[in-house]
This record gives C-alpha cells, structure tokens and sequence, in this order.
C-alpha cells in the first residue's frame, strides 16, 4: 500500500513537471523612444524567445485595434516583428495560447503636443528649434514601417546613423522622404548624396543635407517656414467615389415586392394563417437576399508627385458595406499592407498578421447592412513621369512626355481649367489649350483642380491597378504629377 | 365570422401602410447615410424604436375596441394583422442596426403576447358592460390611455434599444 501511495506521487510529481509551462522571453519596445502624437502612428518592436519549440499567438492590443500573429517558436531562436500600431497612450503586448501560460507586456507611448524633432546622431550634440521638442536617439529607434514616421515632424540623422540602418529601416526612411517628410541628413558623402538624391518628394524642399549642426537647423528652421502641399486625408480619398448603392438597391427591390404581394394577399384572401404566412415567408426571403449578397468593397488610390521625381505618395482607402450582421474577413492587397491600418480610431478591427513577411494579411470587423468600413493606407511607389509644358504666345500649351514611358490618355489642368490630354509616346508632344476647355466630371477631377494651384500646371491619369493583387473589382486610383515652373 | 373579414383587411391594410410609410424613412435616412459615408446605425435604431412605438399605440387603441365589439378572436386577428405586416421591414432595419437579437425577439413577442392579452380585456369588458356601445367607448377610452401611456414612455422604451 506504501509503495503504491509513493508511486503515485512520483507520477504525480513527474506529471507536474511535464505540465510546467516553458518559459518565454517577451520584450517590446516602441520606436522613436516611446515619443509619439495623438492621432498619429508609431511602432513596436517585438522579440519573442522560448526554451522549447512551440506555436503561440501574438496579440498587440492598441486602442480598439489589435494585431494578431501566429508564431512557430524554435528553441534559442528569437522572433523580431514591428507591428504598426495607431498613437495610443498604452499599447499591451501579450503571447499565449488559450492552453498555455500568457506573458504581457505594456508600452506607454507618450502622446507629445508639441510637434517633435527627432535627433538621430552619434554624437551627444544636440540642438532646439522653436516649439519642437526634440528627442535623442539611436539607429535602432527608427521605425522599419514608413507610417510610424508620422510620429515624428522633423528628423535630423547623422552619416553614421544612416549607415547603421537595416534595410527596412531605410526604405522606410526614403518612403518617409518621398511622402515629402521634413529630413536633414549630417555629414554626408557622395555615395549617399546618390542614394538621396531625387528621393525627396515636394521638389526635393523637405529632404535637406548639411554639412554641420546648427547648418541643419538653420535650414530645417527655413524648410519649415514653408509649407508643403498636405497630403490628402483619409476621408478625402473616400469621398473620390460615391459609395455603391446596389445593396440599398435591392433591399428597395425586395420591399417593394414584399408590399405588392402582401397588398394583393390581404384583397384576395381572408384566411389569417395565410395572411401571416405571408410576412413570415419574406422574413425568410428578405433573410436569404442578404445572405446570398457578396459585401460590395472598393479599393480608392489617390497619388501626387513631381514631374520627374523618382517616387510620388499615395493615400488609399478600402470601402467595404456591410450587408449582414457578422464578422467580416477581408484580404489585404500585399502591395498596400505595409500601411494597412483602420480609417477610423472608433471602428474596433483586427488584423492578421502574416510573421513570416512581416505584413498584415486581412482585416477583421464587425459589420452590418449599410454599414461602411474603411481601411487606410498610405506610401510611395516609383514612377518616371516626366512631363514638360511649355506656354506659347498664342495662349496654348505645349506639352511633352520627356520621360521614357509612353503615356495613357489623361486631363491636363493648368490655370484652374481641365483639358484633354491625348496619350503620348516617350518624347512625343502635344498642343493644348487651343479647344474648348472640359468641365470637371467627376469629384476626382474637382479634387484635382483643388489640389493645384490656380497658377500651376499639373497631369492627371488614371492608375491603372490590375497588377495590385487582391485589389476589389470595384477599384479606381488616380495620379497627379505637378509640373513646375520654368 | 364573414363580418370580420372587413375589418381584418382593413387592420391588414393599416398595418401595411404604417409598415411601407417607416420603410421608406428608414430607406431615405439610410441612402442619405450611405452617400455621405456616415452610420446608418442610428437611423436604424430611431426606425426601430418608431415600428415598436407606432404598432404598439396602434394595438392598444384598436384590438380591445374589436374585441369590445365582436369577442376575442376578432380582436386578436384585427391586432395580429396590425403588427405581422411590419416583420419583413423589422427584420430589415434590425440587419442595419446595433440592437441584439435577443432584445428585438423580446420586444416583438411583447407586441404579439400583447395582440392576444389585450382582446381578452376587451371581451371581458363586452360581458361587464350590457350595452355595447358603452363597452366600446370605455374599451376605445381604455385604448386611448394605454396608446398615450405607451407615448408617454417612450424615452423608456428607446433607452431599452439602445
């Protein structure tokens, strides 16, 4: 009887043992050393470490947004992910699986009302400019996804620093530059004056090399006394289309049927069963019609740039209606993911994010008939339009493709007016200006008019977006390249 | 049994109407919702609130007054077909809107349980009362207080939906 008693609580000792959990080692830091402003968006940095091999689930919970990665952990290797996250003050960080034990980790983001300048530099130099604050930091700070650089208003980085970099981190710091952020890079040499050179957006005004400290601060000080064209928001890009009405358009169908065939039911029969039956059965029907509706989704692309610039941004929006209550999936474009991220801070919505890639694969909301989600991205992609539009003295426009790639047909807007532009061949030209002016037709070339100045001259095309995968059917993107002035 | 049959259409036909008339709010304030990119939920949830608010002061001043006149069963078709109609559009906003099934469930069969409860009152006033004109003025007064009772509270009921 003793002996049976000790073996059982060896097994017992052995099964608690077998059952203790492996350890995991979880840290997360955010970027920019934790600084960052409200409404905006940064990033955390994560590594995950386990003793033993296993499957986990990552979770970054930011506000109603959270960020969901499966992760297949090997012992003694570590798994290094940045998760972008919108501007929150507590962003929680937790690993686990629903049988397992769950590490968590909170990271405060400090939300700074100031706008902020980020100091990237070697050196312990530091230097203020009026009504910026200004934060230190090292090459590890900066972020490796571009919509965390707007946290920042201002950067000043070092030659070292930028040699420091990973590769990530400098792409996402030349898609900072060419969504027209405001950069001074120190101490350059030639090899990086090529690799900067033509990467700055808004004319290469906000992308700046100085040879010295207070050089860099004198002419960001001068940079930021000029404004750059906004780049345009979210909303704005939504309201380039209207939104599909053809679920609207059915539900109307539907009762429109339903009050006809319950109208000739209560003249022709008296039987109240059957009179019943009737709204039953198009419950039912009514029912069936959504369900049997796909969820209509539009991918919206607005993007602007310089003739000649190597990179122009855009700002997208993915319009999804609901049209029943339930948890849609829908599958994020690969090429927008890097960005990917909810219109609106309110809307609770989560991601799944694909570790390997490092890229969000789909999104996750609630929805419900005549409900509107939207998701928002924003980047740069590269381009090599060239456009050269010179006045003749009869009052028309000369306008030539000098770049190497042939043109589709497009709107020439110059002096508030939009014209026809037929499309070119690399070198080919054209005379504009002599016809009849065209009326806007619709809001995106109004957006375009607004968007140029009434003296400048700019090219409108539309994008075309076959090549972005997984892109809805219902896809329309415009590109603005501005024209400057001789 | 024949001499109902008017007066079930004509509940039928009421309960179309109001049922047709809260569609097409509920459709215009959703297409203009839908055009300037905002959320359709709130009209939604005033359409709902408006289909339990005008069908329920509708039931109370019309199914015990039925029943007064001609018993209980009348008074429960008349009152059945007053609220059926609606269903298909109810099933329709509460797609549109937030409210939880449970609650919208709870809510109809209140309105059904209701247009089967009040016709009873409304036969056992017919047996209290021996003249009938005057059990359906006491039973359309009794309607009336119900129907401005359901008004009266109707804060209430709207702090339930949401």
């Amino acid at each position: 009887m003793l002996r049976c008693l000790l073996l059982l609580g060896l097994a017992l000792c052995g099964m608690a043992h077998a059952v203790e959990p492996s350890h995991t080692d979880l840290t997360a830091e955010p970027a920019w050393k934790g600084w960052s402003r409200p409404g905006r968006a940064s990033e955390i940095d994560i590594r995950v470490t386990a003793e033993t091999a296993r499957r986990t689930t990552l979770e970054v919970v930011a506000g109603l947004q959270t960020v969901r990665a499966d992760l297949d952990l090997q012992p003694g290797r570590t798994v290094r992910l940045q998760i972008p996250v919108s501007s929150v003050e507590r962003v929680t960080v937790s690993v686990g699986s629903p049988a397992g034990p769950s590490e968590r980790r909170d990271v405060v983001l400090a939300q700074s009302e100031s706008p902020l300048l980020g100091l990237a530099l070697v050196t312990s130099e530091s230097v203020s400019i009026d009504g910026f604050h200004s934060v230190s930091l090292g090459a590890d700070d900066l972020p490796r996804n571009s919509t965390a650089y707007s946290s920042i208003d201002a950067l000043v980085l070092d030659a070292p620093t930028l040699g420091a970099l990973d590769q990530r981190q400098l792409g996402a710091l030349l898609e900072h530059a060419a969504g027209c952020g405001r950069i001074v890079v120190l101490n350059t040499n030639e090899r990086v004056r090529r690799l900067l050179d033509g990467a700055g957006g808004c004319g290469g005004h906000t992308l700046l090399n100085a040879a010295s400290l207070p050089e860099a601060a004198e002419k960001l000080a001068t940079s930021l006394a000029t404004s750059v064209p906004p780049a345009m928001s979210p909303g704005g890009v939504g309201e380039l289309t209207r939104p599909a009405a053809g679920i609207w358009q059915r539900v109307v169908l539907c009762l429109a049927v339903y009050f006809a065939a319950a109208a000739l039911a209560v003249l022709f029969f008296s039987s109240l069963p059957l009179l019943l039956v009737t709204p039953v059965l198009a419950c039912a029907a009514a029912l069936a019609l959504l369900h049997a509706a796909q969820p209509p989704s539009q991918l919206l692309v607005w993007s602007e740039g310089e003739s000649g610039a190597r990179f122009v941004r855009y700002q997208a929006s993915q319009r999804v209606q609901g049209v029943v209550r339930e948890l849609t999936r829908v599958p994020i474009p690969p090429q927008l993911a890097g960005s990917a991220r909810a219109c609106s801070t309110k809307r609770a919505m989560s991601f799944g994010f694909d570790a390997n890639r490092g890229l969000a694969t789909f999104a996750e909301f609630e929805t419900r008939l005549f409900d509107q989600a939207s998701l928002c991205f924003s980047g740069g992609f590269p381009t090599t339009r060239i456009v050269e539009a010179q006045d003749l003295p009869d009052g028309s426009r000369e306008v030539r493709n000098a770049g190497t790639m042939a043109w589709a047909p497009g709107w020439l807007l110059a002096g508030g007016l939009l014209h026809e532009l037929p499309a070119l061949g690399p070198g080919a030209r054209t005379l504009i200006g002599s016809g009849m002016p065209q009326a806007p037709r619709d809001a995106a070339m109004r957006t375009a008019l607004t968007r140029t100045p009434a003296d400048g001259v700019a090219a409108l095309w539309p994008l075309e977006l076959g090549g972005v995968v997984d892109a809805p059917i219902e896809s329309k993107g415009w590109l603005l390249v501005s024209v400057p002035r001789p | 049994m024949n001499d109902d049959v008017p007066a079930r259409r004509l509940a039928a036909l009421t309960g179309l109407a109001l049922a047709a008339t809260m569609a097409l709010w509920w459709l215009g304030s959703s297409r203009i919702a839908l055009d300037r990119v905002s959320d359709a939920g709130r009209a939604s949830a005033d359409a709902l609130q408006a289909l339990w608010l005008v069908r329920g002061m509708a039931l109370a001043l019309v199914s015990m007054r039925v029943a007064a006149l001609r018993g209980w069963h009348p008074g429960m078709a008349v009152g059945l077909m007053l609220i059926a109609p609606a269903w298909p559009v109810l099933v329709l906003v509460w797609s549109a809107s937030t409210l939880p099934w449970l609650t919208a469930a709870v809510l109809e069969l209140l309105l059904v349980a209701a247009s089967f409860v009040l016709p009873l009152f409304g036969q056992a006033l017919r047996r209290a009362v021996p003249r009938a004109e005057s059990a359906e003025v006491i039973a359309t007064s009794i309607g009336l207080a119900l129907a401005s009772a359901v008004w009266v509270t109707r804060a209430l009921w709207a702090g339930l939906l949401r």
